[in-house]
């Protein structure tokens, strides 16, 4: 057992922190809910009106099917050109290895502002049209360098000694990558194109410069908060969160799962050389 | 070429960078043979196995597999397979199906593998283990699995790189009974490698000493033990004491060294002028007795219990290093840490070993870390 003093102040800073970090996400989800379309305080009563107007609005229909098209097509892209980037890094001449790991895990550092002015130059300069496309290709430049920083930890956690085994008896390097490579990285791997449809599903900075005439579900939030304020606005922002922390659920039971794959291997080893 | 030679290395030269590993190493293997590469860590000999292997290609040089030259064949297209350090199974496999890896990715199907996998489960008693895990696996038994997986494909050379060396001692002793019954068994041929002197002494066929990146030595256990070729193959294979004497006098095959400010009378077996030689002296020749009873003054520095005997480190005045010594436990009483004692050996017992362009720079310390 730790002895912890548990100081009063500390305790009242504590919770203090956690209302004022969760209660306004309360406040948004309640007034999802609400009868009529104040947003403040008293709470009249409970309805499912404001989903319902929300759910049939064609410009919200429209707006989601925007933002699942652009993060689907953004985490298929990352998943293949990041696991591509981060297993060639692993077998790149070793001088190498840090300053390209650099290259392609940069542009995490660099403000959503600049990315967003900078490919909207970029792309007025080669006369690409704005679109869905233009939007994928930014999320892409946003969302490449997380799926690279977890695929190249999980690939480096590796032990090399299996892909020279599997090479060893007769695999090709292609069918190495498919048996022994994959069938232990894929959790992670998973993981993170769950994290990269999230991030990509929710960013909006980047996004505001390079769309077109089209929304996507953070730009219809923020056009409708210009025009009226009603609970509508609660809603998609529920919709939104829920997404979203549904995703990185997804992403965390397949880390879950791939550490206590690890563990059982670490234990084996373990019992290995006691036994 | 010799038609019964299964593996040879023509003049195998590998470089790191500015690095020698391995300087023009040949060696030629016969069908069959069980041959250990042995040295200390860092000697070139994980790097000779895995350019034969296929996973380094040599700097200069050739491989050669039943007088194919596989040089620069990439390792998945080699008649050879390994076992490694830590077994390396395939966790996401069961024990079964990571001995039919190789047997799948070949193409082999239906009873014909059916057969050889039960075969090679059988061959290193693992019957009834199919269905396990390698983290419901032992050490030992993941070694074996290893082992399996490897000779189902009936390589042309099994090649080993340290196999048994993350095991423990009672297991690696058992391991090494299954390794030479797996190795009479299948008559394969096996090159092995390992730093652990005494694994090598009792498996092998044949031991090459590496040391430095080039061969000190090839023989047969028994001529390694008893005629070591230089003052390391001696303190590696057997922990020999190196001495560093003087030869007063040679006549035949004896002579008479300056040793500790005495003369002795011993015998060479090689020509040797006056000069600087080594004389090379098992621990297990070396007799202790209470002090002033002739020979060399020493004091006894420390003293370990080793079951069949003890084993002493005495400080001999005008010796860079402490004399090893192993005393049966039978010959008299044992003596104690700050005894004085006198050192003798039957002159007979010995070997003087002249200086050569090789050995003369050689330090006992170089290898203080290996085993």
């Amino acid at each position: 057992m730790s002895v912890t003093q548990r100081s009063p102040v500390t305790f009242v800073v504590t919770i203090l922190a956690l209302v004022f970090l969760y209660v306004p996400l309360a406040v948004v989800v309640l007034f999802s809910f609400h009868a009529t379309g104040a947003l403040s305080f008293p709470f009249t009563g409970f309805s499912f009106r404001w989903y319902e107007e929300t759910l049939s609005s064609p410009e919200f229909r429209a707006a989601l099917w925007n933002s699942t098209v652009v993060a689907l097509s953004v985490s298929f892209f990352t998943l293949i050109l990041g696991t591509m980037a981060a297993y060639g890094l692993m077998r790149c001449r070793p001088r190498l290895r840090a300053p390209l790991a650099a290259l392609f895990f940069l542009p995490i550092t660099l403000p959503g502002l600049f990315v967003g002015i900078s490919l909207l130059v970029y792309f007025a300069r080669l006369g690409v049209q704005l679109s869905f496309a233009t939007v994928a290709i930014a999320h892409f430049v946003f969302v490449f360098p997380y799926f690279f920083l977890i695929a190249t930890a999980a690939l480096d956690r590796l032990d090399p000694a299996l892909e020279e085994a599997a090479s060893d008896l007769g695999a090709s390097p292609g069918t190495v990558f498919r048996k022994v490579t994959l069938p232990q990285v894929w959790p992670i791997l998973a993981a993170a194109t769950a994290l990269s449809f999230a991030l990509s599903f929710d960013e909006f900075i980047i996004t505001f410069f390079v769309i077109g005439p089209d929304s996507t579900l953070p730009m219809f939030i923020f056009s409708k908060l210009r025009r009226t304020v009603d609970p509508s606005i609660n809603v998609v922002s529920t919709l939104l969160m829920a997404i979203t922390l549904a995703l990185w659920a997804v992403a965390f039971i397949f880390v879950l799962r791939a550490a206590r794959g690890r563990a059982r291997r670490a234990d084996a080893l373990l019992l290995g050389g006691a036994s | 070429m010799n038609v019964q030679t299964r593996l040879s290395i023509e003049g195998v030269t590998h470089r790191f960078g500015r690095v020698t590993a391995l300087d023009s190493v040949s060696l030629a293997i016969e069908e069959g043979e069980l041959v250990t590469l042995l040295g200390p860590s860092g000697c070139g000999k994980t790097t000779l196995l895995r350019i034969i292997a296929g996973f380094i290609n040599p700097s200069e040089g050739r491989v050669v597999v039943e007088g194919r030259d596989v040089t620069g064949v990439p390792p998945h297209k080699r008649p050879v397979n390994m076992v490694f350090q830590r077994a390396a199974l395939f966790p996401h496999l069961d024990v079964r199906a990571n001995v039919a890896f190789g047997l799948q990715v070949a193409g082999i199907r239906g009873e014909e593998a059916d057969g050889r996998i039960a075969e090679a489960l059988r061959l290193v008693r693992l019957e009834g283990y199919e269905q396990r895990r390698a983290h419901e696996l032992s050490g030992g038994q993941m070694q074996r699995v290893a082992l399996a997986r490897a000779l189902v494909n009936r390589p042309r050379v099994l090649l080993l790189d340290e196999p048994l060396s993350a095991l423990d001692l009672k297991i690696r002793l058992e391991m090494e009974v299954e390794l030479r019954r797996v190795h009479r068994e299948t008559g394969a041929t096996f090159v092995y490698v390992t730093h652990d002197q005494r694994e090598a002494l009792a498996l092998s066929d044949r031991i090459v000493v590496f040391d430095n990146g080039h061969i000190e030595q090839v023989g047969s256990p028994d001529e390694i033990y008893h005629a070591p070729a230089s003052p390391f193959a001696a303190r590696f294979v057997g922990d020999a004491n190196v001495i560093a004497v003087d030869v007063v006098s040679a006549q035949g095959d004896r002579a008479v060294v300056a040793v500790g400010g005495i003369h002795l009378d011993v015998a060479s077996r090689v020509e040797v002028g006056a000069g600087p030689a080594w004389l090379v002296l098992r621990p297990e020749v070396v007799r202790l007795s209470s002090a002033h009873n002739g020979g060399l003054r020493g004091l006894v520095l420390d003293s370990a219990f080793r079951g069949t005997g003890f084993s002493y480190r005495v400080q001999i005045d005008g010796l860079a290093e402490p004399m090893k010594a192993e005393i049966a436990a039978e010959h008299g009483a044992p003596f104690s840490v700050g005894d004085d004692v006198s050192v003798m050996w039957e002159s007979s017992s010995c070997r003087l070993m002249p200086h050569t362009a090789t050995n003369v720079d050689y330090h006992q310390s170089d290898n203080e870390s290996a085993d």
